[in-house]
């Protein structure tokens, strides 16, 4: 035994356990790097947070006599000179019925803009069982200057939801888009030199 | 010739036994597990000038209402947040783990040294940069207001967009880093060195609460420092994962967040259990009762500690199922920690009492500890929650845990320890009264914050309506009352160093009888380098 107390077992047993503690701070570390595809993947299986279903190229399983009252709701950030409201605020859709609603938008900038929208769904309960089959939403948006499109959306509310004893009393779901101001414009600078080249 | 070569060479190996470096290089360079510990010890107490200055300035803020010292919001913010961290990161770690951990795991255990001596610098002067990190973070770019919480979107690039949030992760990620290498060096010393016949199951307690929350740290912080550094890019490269505009979710920070942080909260307090168990046992001449389910009730709570962080953010809307399982969770905690208690109190049944100050503390901080327990398992509940989130209520129920109790334990420590430390002993009579001041002081200050969070007074603003003002005026004076046991304690410590009685190695008698009191006080340079040899059960745990 040397003057630090050590034997050789004695070293072999710590080089061991600082070794064993390494490989414990790293996966701690590759459990947090896996946590955002991991807490994204959650949220929609789950419909955690309002996330509905995307569930595209998909069908009803079938259509039920029961009916329920979906809102639409729009929010622009401030960021974002855009002017978005739904075609119309609400609608009566039987349940598994495959419905198309409208928003639209207009660029009320001088300048071509790129918009994405984040969406969620109201009460969270009903979540998993709101299917988006085709959304705007799923694609970044590129508004010229004074352009105005139609966005539609087409969805399905899934007939499980009455099978469910904490969602199938819900009788109105609200579906809401934000629309923000996309951190990437380069889509713009193309669409406009497109435009020049015309 | 023979003769004189030999005993040259004896010579200098009597030299080298007794050499150290002296001067600046002694601390800037030094790999000895007493003087990293007493560097821990100071980083603690300077850092504890700026973080209780600070909460001074806020209950002189909030005395009376209006806005009369602090006129800017932001400001005021800045002051919490470095309140918060400083107080966290820099003073009831430090002390606790750093401090006491250092100087008293090779100790305790009989080995000489930690198994990575230089680690532990490189562990000490990372964290000594962090301090001076987050204390840039509140002069730069006009201070990091974010709450200790550093929640997006208040954290973010729009609504701090200087640099005093990048200090403060940056601050964070080091002083992270150095407790991640602590960590791996208290594991490794604990599980590798003890002395010859010192099993698992003979460790003192304190050495028990070490190791558990040195796995607390190797477990939550790389957490922590993965967040930081997706809070890092979200601010300066352009990511999304806290930010909606770009499909990121700001509740994800606060699941990373207090994934982290409610493991942190018991890598506060777990020290403190060991330190009580120690002086309770001591003062009470009677070894620990029910040694083994203390061992364990600290192991559990570490455990489910992992299991139970959504409890902070009941109101981001979960569903009723994951509120009942937190709530449960959360509540399942009370179990472990009635076991201490209980344990605590019955070590003390029956014993032969010593009421010096070290022991007044242990036994305030288990009376405190229990108050600010109650009103954690009050809080546990999900509805009451979501009434009381982010008011005074909680406030008093952190601070009863943390502040309190967490600061009893470093003045329990600091008296138990300080004659092996220093090789002095206090004077028992000012120790006594500073106890006394600082007792009175803590529950005047918190007690009735109590019921400002009941009213409904909201936490982290620096005015509030008239209705508020006779309480505020009453903590403001416990504030005032506390900081003169603070100043106290300094002039005590400052006593003790220079005109203190010399201590010998055991001044508190048949109840200590762990390894630390079988040195020299002041504890030598060099100890344990002859390893004592276990025979019987060691403190707390005689049959």
């Amino acid at each position: 035994m040397n003057q630090t107390g050590r034997t050789k077992q004695n070293q072999r047993g710590i080089r061991l356990t600082a070794g064993a503690m390494v490989v414990v701070v790293s996966a701690m570390g590759g459990l947090v790097v896996a946590s955002e595809p991991l807490y994204k993947l959650f949220c929609q299986v789950t419909g955690y947070g309002g996330t509905p279903r995307i569930a595209e190229g998909q069908i009803s399983s079938g259509v039920v006599a029961e009916t329920m009252t979906v809102r639409f709701d729009s929010n622009v950030n401030r960021d974002l000179a855009w002017k978005f409201r739904p075609a119309a605020t609400q609608v009566n859709v039987q349940i598994g019925e495959e419905a198309l609603a409208f928003y639209e938008a207009k660029n009320v900038s001088g300048e071509t803009l790129v918009g994405t929208a984040t969406f969620n769904v109201m009460p969270e309960r009903a979540a998993p069982y709101f299917n988006k089959i085709q959304c705007f939403c799923f694609t970044e948006q590129v508004l010229k200057p004074g352009e105005t499109v139609q966005m539609p959306v087409t969805f399905f509310i899934d007939p499980d939801i009455l099978k469910d004893q904490y969602a199938r009393n819900i009788k109105t779901v609200t579906l809401s888009y934000t629309f923000f101001l996309n951190q990437d414009q380069s889509k713009a600078q193309t669409t406009h030199q497109a435009n020049y080249s015309n | 010739m023979a003769d004189t070569h030999a005993h040259a060479h004896g010579h200098n190996d009597h030299a080298d036994h007794g050499h150290h470096p002296t001067g600046w290089r002694r601390w800037m360079y030094s790999t000895n597990h007493k003087d990293i510990g007493t560097l821990y010890l100071v980083l603690a107490i300077v850092a504890s000038f700026v973080g209780v200055g600070f909460s001074m300035m806020m209950r002189l803020e909030l005395a009376e209402p209006g806005l009369q010292f602090i006129r800017d919001q932001h400001f005021y913010n800045v002051l919490l947040t470095a309140h918060g961290l400083i107080m966290v990161f820099f003073v009831v770690m430090p002390a606790l783990i750093g401090g006491f951990g250092n100087w008293f795991i090779p100790l305790m255990i009989g080995c000489p040294d930690m198994a990575f001596p230089r680690m532990n610098n490189i562990s000490f002067w990372l964290t000594a940069v962090g301090l001076i990190l987050v204390a840039t973070s509140t002069v730069i770019g006009g201070g990091a207001g974010t709450g200790w919480t550093v929640y997006p979107p208040l954290s973010n690039h729009t609504f701090h967009p200087g640099m005093s949030v990048d200090f403060a992760i940056l601050s964070l990620h080091v002083a992270g880093a150095a407790s991640i290498l602590g960590a791996i060096n208290f594991i490794t010393t604990i599980v590798n060195m003890r002395a010859p016949g010192m099993t698992f199951h003979r460790m003192p307690l304190f050495i028990w609460s070490m190791l558990v929350t040195a796995f607390l740290l190797l477990l939550a912080l790389p957490v922590l420092a993965g967040a930081l550094t997706m809070l890092l890019t979200d601010r300066n490269f352009g990511t999304a994962f806290f930010e909606p505009s770009g499909g990121g979710d700001p509740i994800f920070w606060q699941h990373l967040f207090w994934f982290f942080g409610h493991p942190e909260v018991y890598i506060m307090i777990i020290p403190a259990f060991g330190i009580v168990s120690q002086v309770v046992s001591t003062f009470s001449k009677k070894p620990v009762f029910g040694y083994l389910g203390m061992a364990y009730a600290m192991v559990s709570i570490g455990f489910v500690g992992f299991v139970v962080w959504a409890h902070h953010m009941f109101t981001v809307g979960f569903n009723v199922e994951t509120r009942a399982y937190f709530i449960i969770a959360t509540m399942i905690i009370a179990v472990p920690t009635g076991i201490k208690i209980f344990s605590w109190l019955a070590t003390m049944w029956g014993g032969s009492i010593e009421f010096k100050t070290p022991m007044l503390y242990a036994m305030g901080f288990i009376f405190l500890f229990v108050v600010g327990g109650v009103t954690g398992v009050t809080l546990s509940n999900a509805p009451v929650d979501m009434a009381f989130h982010d008011t005074y209520f909680v406030i008093a129920h952190f601070h009863y845990v943390l502040s309190i109790a967490a600061m009893y334990a470093i003045f329990t420590g600091m008296y138990y320890w300080l004659p092996k430390m220093s090789g002095r002993m206090y004077n028992e009579k000012l120790g006594q009264w500073q106890f006394w001041i600082t007792f009175v002081g803590v529950n005047v200050l918190f007690f009735p914050q109590h019921f400002l969070g009941m009213a409904g007074m909201p936490r982290r603003i620096a005015d509030y309506p008239d209705a508020f003002a006779g309480w505020n005026m009453v903590s403001s004076g416990g504030a005032v009352i506390s900081l003169v046991g603070a100043l106290l304690f300094f002039y005590i410590l400052w006593d003790t160093l220079r005109n203190g009685a010399k201590a010998p190695a055991n001044p508190w008698g048949v109840g200590a009888n762990t390894l630390e009191w079988t040195v020299d006080s002041p504890a030598p340079f060099h100890t344990h380098e002859v390893l004592p040899v276990i025979t019987a059960e060691p403190a707390g745990s005689h049959h």
